[in-house]
């Protein structure tokens, strides 16, 4: 793991890492740009990526814009929208063949860094502003799509836990914005909204492939220096752990044919803390594998259930539960994943557990430096939470685990939300 | 032991067929810490009715193949997921029309996982109790699907089509269908169609092929397994014509899901013809509605499509058919537009320069899933089965013609054989 680290510079006010491989057939290309989650700039930050990918001074109409990238052999391209903690994190994402495999009269690399940099930095202008079908039609686009966030129960409902558990905090948001702040959005609004955006946030450019640092600079500097001079100063992470005072229960009401059961955990623990690796060991012994304890007594032993699982977000400091069931079983099923969560507070973690558990992680953490996308998201993660932790060093962390380093762990989750999506009477 | 050498992709290929049977392809991928493996039967939700030499004519219930894949993981002494948790592999499985799939992914105890991967698929261990057990979790999971619009307006088309096809029926069949699974009829299947001589093992990732085969090689001389005579699949006539020209399901959707596609009569092609057919096929699919053309366009600004719309096709040797379509707030204006549109398509053909990009692109996403161990390792034993070679598909693709693609568009595009399904809020 260790060969396989990333050379980190600085180049047209962004953060520039390159990983010089052979591995791949590809060159992988993901930009991170990074600004607070706030109510007030949400919905406008998440459209701005889909205008963008509409048009730019070279290839203002969309078919021409899509063709370019066909022309570079199909060249992947798009672009997620998410929250990381605290921050909205708009995330692009390039997947260039390496020339060597195909007969190309161009660079492919240096072209897909001159298609990037100018969706991100030259987009179509119109008298001074963005275009404005493209706008309509952009905020029909993410309107809809916050609209069918209900069309996949298992997300809707994994979505509305976190909602309600934060309803005091911006990570109550999502990360497309908010349907009610679309309609104010006009061409004009979100052209300055594009240019706050782009000297504001942190940007970070990752490179993974058959190239060097000194080449990835070249094209930096060539392709993206036009329009951006970040003012922003990198990512800060004051995370105050919020303390729960009781469970809330939450119901709601749908037409559904399996309810869907989630909840919802508080933890001190977050990525950069020392502990991180202890609470990546709670969550693989509560949920994150299937020879955890949620798999086990929930599906395995009652055949309650065909998913039941838990997550851990580092980033934000919580846990999360999930599970599919009959309405009529909720109370079963609340029980038994409650005495799982009460049998890691006490302690009662077999050394099977614990060793399987490790063997799962390890595998985890092995696997990141055979994708070049992983990689780059788990050093991503170092940048944004100020942790400078190898995986090698992660995995040591969790080779060292004993029970009672676990079950301290388990002391600093607590249940905080039950959300339960429920059919309709008939 | 058979090497194979693809100077264009860099990759080379290594193959033995054990003496029982059973195919066995390694793909050394030297920079790669991990190592992924499926061991495949061709056996999946349409074999639902077959004989094999020496035996009976056999009909079982619907999702029984699917029912097995759940099975198979149960052991007299537990688990099987508790055996590759102790050696750090995740594994899973799934069922397909025509294949079950078994797999894991590791970084380290390569030999120990690939036995146990092997073993535990070689080892059936059924009880009245345990398949009991196992209704329940399936019925969860069978309602978890039934809240899904996007599986429920695929699979309505797919009824639409078919009207005795076993393609028709849901992989995992119904609450009642698997009501009548018992452990006798669960080794009726699995001794048709888990013998050696029906299966392939393929391994990817950091590994020695000789040493692969060797342990495969001594592991499969410990089991003995009888001659196993040839299986015949049997069907009913299936009627050219469409059984049914509109479905609709009822489902809360914040905008209805629609999907259309067209039947093509069965053609027994197999092998290489196959497999140039299918090429064909996608990129002539991908010309009419791929995201570059003006028609995605057109439909996207009208507001009529969204990011949603999609495309692909499905063949087997008894099946062939498209299926396009996606998110849409008016389903009959869509289809009327897509009607006039195509219209006019299918009287000039698609131009030459279209043509090359489009091909490009593909030839470019067929690279880049090259980086993919598991994409390789799927899209290898699906081709083998149907008596291609997943590495031939780059000199296929360039060899294909503007003609080929346009007589294609005329043979596939039949008003006649048109059906669409629908899921609409109740």
């Amino acid at each position: 793991m260790t060969n396989n680290a990333f050379q980190h510079g600085h180049a047209a006010g962004m953060r520039i890492h390159v990983l010089p491989t052979k591995a791949f057939k590809t060159f992988a290309i993901s930009l991170y740009a990074g600004v607070p989650l706030e109510e007030s700039t949400v919905t406008s930050t998440a459209l701005v990526p889909f205008v963008l990918r509409r048009g730019t001074a070279s290839y203002p109409e969309t078919t021409q814009f899509r063709e370019r990238l066909e022309e570079l052999y199909g060249a992947g391209f798009g672009f997620d929208i998410y929250k990381r903690g605290d921050y909205q994190i708009v995330q692009f994402r390039m997947d260039t063949i390496n020339d060597s495999f195909v007969q190309s009269k161009e660079s492919l690399l240096g072209e897909s860094f001159a298609f990037l940099g100018e969706v991100l930095t030259r987009p179509l202008l119109e008298n001074g502003s963005f275009r404005a079908s493209y706008v309509a039609t952009e905020r029909e686009t993410i309107r809809k799509k916050l609209e069918s966030i209900v069309n996949d129960k298992i997300r809707y409902a994994a979505e509305r836990c976190i909602e309600e558990m934060c309803r005091n905090e911006p990570y109550r948001l999502h990360p497309l914005g908010q349907r009610a702040d679309l309609d104010a959005i006009t061409p004009e609004t979100l052209y300055q909204s594009y240019t706050s955006w782009l000297n504001g946030a942190t940007l970070d450019l990752y490179v993974v492939g058959d190239t060097t640092p000194e080449e990835v600079e070249k094209l930096v500097t060539a392709h993206f220096g036009r329009a951006h001079h970040s003012e922003a100063g990198g990512y800060t992470s004051d995370f105050t752990p919020v303390s729960v005072t009781e469970v809330r229960t939450v119901e709601e009401k749908l037409d559904v044919n399996q309810g869907k059961l989630n909840m919802g955990l508080r933890t001190s623990i977050t990525y950069k803390d020392d502990r991180y690796a202890s609470a990546l060991m709670y969550n693989g012994i509560l949920g994150g594998y299937p020879h955890s304890k949620l798999f086990v007594n929930v599906r395995e032993k009652e055949s309650l259930a065909y998913y039941a699982s838990s997550r851990y977000d580092g980033h934000k400091g919580i846990g999360t539960i999930q599970s599919g069931i009959e309405t009529q079983n909720y109370g079963k099923a609340v029980d038994i994943i409650r005495k799982q969560l009460d049998e890691l507070k006490a302690g009662n973690i077999t050394d099977l557990e614990l060793s399987q558990t490790k063997a799962m992680i390890r595998n985890l953490l092995s696997e990141i430096q055979d994708s070049a996308f992983e990689m780059i998201s788990f050093d991503f993660n170092r940048q944004l939470s100020g942790k400078d932790r190898s995986a090698q060093e992660l995995m040591d962390q969790v080779d060292g685990m004993g029970t009672a380093e676990v079950k301290a762990a388990a002391d600093t989750f607590e249940l905080d939300t039950i959300y339960f999506l429920t059919g309709k009477e008939e | 032991m058979e090497k194979l050498h693809y100077e264009r992709l860099q990759e080379t290929l290594y193959h033995e067929v054990m003496d029982n049977g059973l195919q066995v392809y390694v793909l050394p991928k030297p920079a790669f810490l991990k190592t992924y493996a499926t061991f495949t039967t061709k056996y999946g939700s349409v074999d639902n009715h077959f004989k094999v030499a020496g035996s009976e004519e056999t009909t079982v219930p619907d999702g029984i193949a699917h029912f097995l894949e759940h099975k198979m993981f149960e052991e007299p002494e537990g688990d099987i997921f508790a055996t590759f948790a102790s050696n750090g592999a995740s594994a899973n499985a799934f069922t397909s029309f025509d294949q079950t799939v078994y797999l894991f992914s590791a970084t380290e105890n390569i030999e120990q996982n690939l036995s146990t991967l092997v073993d535990f698929v070689q080892r059936p261990y059924f009880t009245d109790e345990n398949v009991e057990k196992e209704k329940g979790i399936i019925g969860q999971e069978i309602n978890m699907y039934a809240d899904n619009p996007d599986w429920r307006v695929y699979f309505g088309l797919i009824e639409a089509m078919y009207a005795t096809h076993p393609v028709h029926i849901d992989i995992a069949g119904t609450i009642e269908s698997i009501a009548t699974i018992t452990k006798e009829t669960l080794y009726t299947c699995y001794n048709s169609f888990y013998h050696p001589s029906n299966m392939l093992l393929f391994v990817v990732g950091g590994v020695d092929p000789e040493q692969v085969f060797e342990l495969i090689r001594s592991n499969q001389q410990g089991k003995s397994y009888e001659k196993q005579g040839e299986i015949t699949r049997i069907f009913a006539e299936e009627p050219e014509q469409v059984a049914s020209k509109h479905v609709e399901s009822r489902l809360a959707v914040s905008i209805p899901k629609m999907m259309f596609g067209f039947k093509e009569k069965v053609d027994g092609l197999s092998g290489e013809a196959a497999v140039r057919r299918d090429l064909t096929t996608k990129l002539m699919l991908d010309l009419l509605f791929g995201s570059s053309t003006a028609l995605y366009q057109k439909l996207y600004d009208e507001e009529l499509i969204s990011d949603s719309f999609g495309h692909e096709f499905n063949s087997s040797a008894e099946y062939a058919f498209s299926a396009i379509g996606g998110d849409t707030k008016d389903p009959g204006l869509l289809l009327e537009r897509i009607k006039a549109e195509v219209g006019r398509i299918l009287e000039t053909g698609f131009a030459e320069k279209d043509f090359e990009r489009a091909r490009k692109k593909k030839i470019g996403g067929f690279l880049r899933m090259l980086n993919s161990p598991e994409s390789i390792a799927h899209e290898f034993t699906r081709y083998q089965f149907r008596g291609g070679d997943l590495f031939e598909v780059l000199p296929l693709y360039e060899s294909i013609t503007l003609d080929e693609v346009n007589a294609r568009l005329h043979d596939h595009v039949n008003w006649e054989q048109l059906a669409v399904s629908l899921v609409v809020s109740p």
